[in-house]
């Protein structure tokens, strides 16, 4: 039962999804059930959230207890969480505070911490970038030298600088570039790309309602 | 180790020193070469400017605060272009971390340049769980799915709602994402309900996009700082994405550098070690 | 051949399907409740299954199938080895999307292939992940693989961790990991977005052997220059079938390549056809649904 019940429910569920991509949505059974189907996804999607906290405040709150290396940390971790969830979830009404519309605790800290944070962590891409670069782009053969000459026509395309250099030569580089590299070779490499991952997903996902595939489950 | 073998064991934080200055300069001696227009940003440009004034436009924020620098811009500089034709704009997002606040930050921003007014001009439907089932909930309608605006007010009460139900009143979808939820919206809302759209990703994402192009299943595509700055120049109004162009120049030709010079030692390293073996 | 009995709840299950169906088709207006403008979806879903099942079958029937040499997935076990040998862990990220994403349960999957390695070899294993439901179902997945292993009492619940449900804090905190814990091997499988780099460049610092597989054709790139080994694509879904080795589970993916022969065919002849100017019918059998 414990492997049939969510085999079952897999199968069910999947071949509802299917047949109702055939069959109109409003007036059929199969298309209304499919509709209602992802409407329970969104209601479970919130309760899952609800277990991301529940998980994180167990594990912190765990570490703080028995003092484990780093416990200062997880104290911080546990405060902002509170400092976060609790003003937002108190009514607006109560305090212009709390809530999360402009001028609220949660907006504040959303903005002036957040944002910035999450800004920051993005741009240090642009270092590893450079470095990964740096390392790894070697023309150790016939195949990687043609893609560093690509590559580096590209990087000078896309910005003014290296467009304006490349507008020096004769002929027209970057329209040639843009037809060439990205509406040809680019174009096509990305197509083959995402029309066998597709059809992996789609075979993946054939095993998995079949119940083929159960290994997401930890049996077989 | 030789000369040649050391450079190529360069400690990385000289490189990240080098990235620094390269994003520093610019600031200080801005040079602003002229940005010249691909053809994907110019058939997006035609597209928004070829429908009707007063048309429903979904302004889709899709993107995380992280890559804020790329597609705030695309963000803003499509914001300007309908409401300059004097379209309605519903913003939505499908990112739950700061897309709605960023929504309502750009929205009220570019509405006071141009006198709109919330709930007539202009909405934001805010963020729902789930985006496979919202875009296709919006099929069907969209006050199933969002009955409310991001601060509560039911849609029956604002206007601008009054004639927009679901796709069918929905002119364009101008999508601007730095995640996945972009293919979403090609394969559920452009092929199952044929709502013409065009793409703003970073530049990371773009190359992918070019497929869809190709396919006429996007009209056009922004591919990250730079589209966002061609998008400027079409607009006539060059602005954030175009003052940032400087600086992605030098960091590019810094790359370029950094690869020349780690391929120079490479070459120079084999040939010492040939030498010595000889 | 004995049959299998919970054959009979699919045959049950899909009869009651058939039968409602039929209800709705001849008690209904025809028209109305068919999607006749698919019809070309739905003969390509019906060959691929057809193709699906019968590989499968055949597998089952012990046919020996082809498959090409995948050499990230080679590597997994030997790359596993060495890090029992150096005495540190092994970090194994299935992808920082939901459990709904197809490309997280083939990460999951790929855990519970590495798990029973870590299992066998007494090796430590992490697995951070960035949402709930994937600790629940990474959770299991391990905790099944060790008591498969018969290493029921080695497993630490502590080794799937629940790390931040935003994509930079979590990647703050594995590269911090990374960089503390210097784990031997990382094996980055699943669903990866701006932070791959961030990941592999920071693993590569650490010293560790790293092997990748995504079906982001924007994450490749970054992969392939900071990583020893990657999987691309379809390879991922492929993984859990090839690291199983079990037949069933490779006749799916014959059946997978069928249909990619079927529509390589199919663009070729189009091409074909276009050039020659009559492509027009034959274009009009793939409008876009």
């Amino acid at each position: 039962m414990r492997t049939t019940a969510p085999v079952a429910i897999a199968f069910l569920s999947g071949i509802a999804m299917v047949l109702a991509f055939f069959f109109n949505e409003e007036t059929t059974f199969v298309g209304r059930l499919s509709n209602e189907l992802l409407n329970w996804l969104i209601i479970i999607g919130g309760f899952t959230l609800l277990l991301g906290v529940v998980s994180i405040t167990r594990v912190n709150l765990a570490a703080v207890k028995r003092r484990k290396e780093g416990w200062g940390y997880k104290v911080l971790t546990l405060l902002a969480i509170l400092a976060m969830s609790l003003p937002s979830v108190l009514s607006s009404s109560w305090s212009s505070l709390f809530g999360r519309s402009d001028g609220s605790i949660y907006d504040w800290l959303f903005i002036n911490l957040q944002m910035p944070m999450m800004a920051t962590m993005f741009a240090t891409l642009a270092f590893y970038i450079a470095s990964a670069a740096y390392r790894a782009f070697r023309a150790r053969s016939s195949e990687a030298t043609i893609l560093l000459i690509t590559a580096t026509l590209v990087m000078l395309w896309r910005v003014p600088m290296g467009e304006a250099f490349l507008n020096l030569f004769p002929g027209d580089i970057p329209g040639l570039l843009n037809t060439y590299i990205m509406n040809g070779a680019n174009l096509a490499v990305q197509r083959g790309i995402i029309i066998g991952a597709a059809l992996g997903a789609s075979a993946m996902s054939l095993r998995i309602i079949l119940g083929i595939e159960r290994t997401y489950m930890g049996k077989g | 180790m030789s000369f040649w073998d050391q450079m190529q064991q360069m400690d990385r934080r000289w490189i990240y020193l080098m990235v620094g200055i390269a994003v520093i300069i610019p600031f200080i001696v801005p040079a602003k070469f002229p940005v010249s227009v691909t053809p994907e940003v110019q058939t997006f440009f035609d597209a928004v400017e070829a429908l009707p004034d007063s048309s429903a436009v979904m302004l889709v924020f899709d993107y995380y605060p992280s890559t804020m620098a790329e597609t705030t811009p695309m963000a803003v500089v499509g914001a300007r272009h309908l409401f300059r034709k004097d379209c309605r704009i519903i913003t939505l997002s499908n990112i739950p971390l700061g897309g709605p606040s960023l929504a309502e930050a750009v929205t009220r921003e570019v509405a006071a340049e141009y006198g709109k007014v919330y709930g007539v001009d202009y909405v934001n439907l805010g963020y729902k769980y789930g985006y496979v089932s919202v875009l296709k909930g919006m099929g069907l309608s969209i006050e199933s799915i969002f009955p409310t605006d991001n601060s509560g007010t039911p849609l029956s009460e604002l206007p601008i709602m009054d004639s927009v139900k679901n796709y069918e009143d929905i002119a364009f979808v101008f999508e601007v994402a730095d995640n996945a939820t972009a293919d979403y919206w090609i394969s559920i809302v452009n092929a199952g309900y044929s709502v013409p759209m065009g793409v703003g990703a970073t530049a990371v994402m773009a190359p992918k996009f070019y497929a869809f192009v190709g396919a006429g299943q996007i009209v056009g595509l922004l591919g990250g700082m730079k589209g966002a700055a061609e998008y400027e120049i079409l607009l006539g109004q060059p602005d954030a994405a175009f003052r940032g162009m400087d600086i992605q120049s030098l960091v590019h030709l810094l790359i370029i550098g950094l690869v020349v010079l780690g391929n120079v030692g490479y070459f120079m390293g084999r040939q010492h070690k040939r030498g010595l073996k000889l | 051949m004995k049959r299998n009995p919970k054959t009979i709840y699919y045959i049950i299950i899909a009869t009651a399907v058939a039968g409602f169906g039929g209800w709705t088709v001849f008690t209904q207006d025809w028209s109305a409740i068919f999607r006749a403008d698919r019809i070309n979806a739905l003969v390509l879903i019906s060959l691929f299954s057809a193709a699906v099942l019968l590989y499968t079958r055949w597998a089952r029937q012990g046919k020996p199938l082809f498959l090409r040499k995948i050499p990230g997935l080679d590597a997994v076990e030997e790359a596993v080895g060495r890090a029992t040998e150096m005495g540190r862990p092994v970090l194994f990220i299935p992808g920082i999307d939901e459990l709904d994403q197809i490309e997280t349960i083939a990460g999951v999957s790929i855990l519970g292939r590495v798990a029973r390695i870590t299992a066998q070899y007494d090796t430590p294993l992490t697995v951070p992940v960035r949402y709930p439901l994937v600790l629940a179902a990474s959770q299991e997945v391990v905790e099944q693989a060790y008591i498969e292993m018969g290493k029921r009492d080695a497993y630490d619940k502590d080794t799937v961790r629940y790390v931040a449900g935003e994509q930079f804090a979590f990647t703050a905190t594995v590269n911090g990991y990374m960089m503390r814990e210097r784990p031997a091997t990382n094996i980055y499988m699943g669903a990866f977005f701006a932070e791959s780099l961030l990941l592999a460049e920071t693993g590569n610092a650490a010293g560790s052997i790293q092997i990748a597989g995504t079906a982001r054709p924007e994450q490749l790139p970054f992969f392939i220059a900071a990583c020893d080994y990657t999987l691309m694509g379809e390879e991922l879904y492929a993984a859990s079938a090839y690291l199983s080795h079990e037949p069933i589970m490779t006749g799916g993916l014959k059946g997978q390549d069928f249909i990619k022969i079927l529509i390589a065919a199919c663009i070729i002849l189009g091409v074909l056809l276009v050039i020659l100017g009559r492509g027009d019918t034959f274009i009009s059998l793939f409008d876009a649904v």
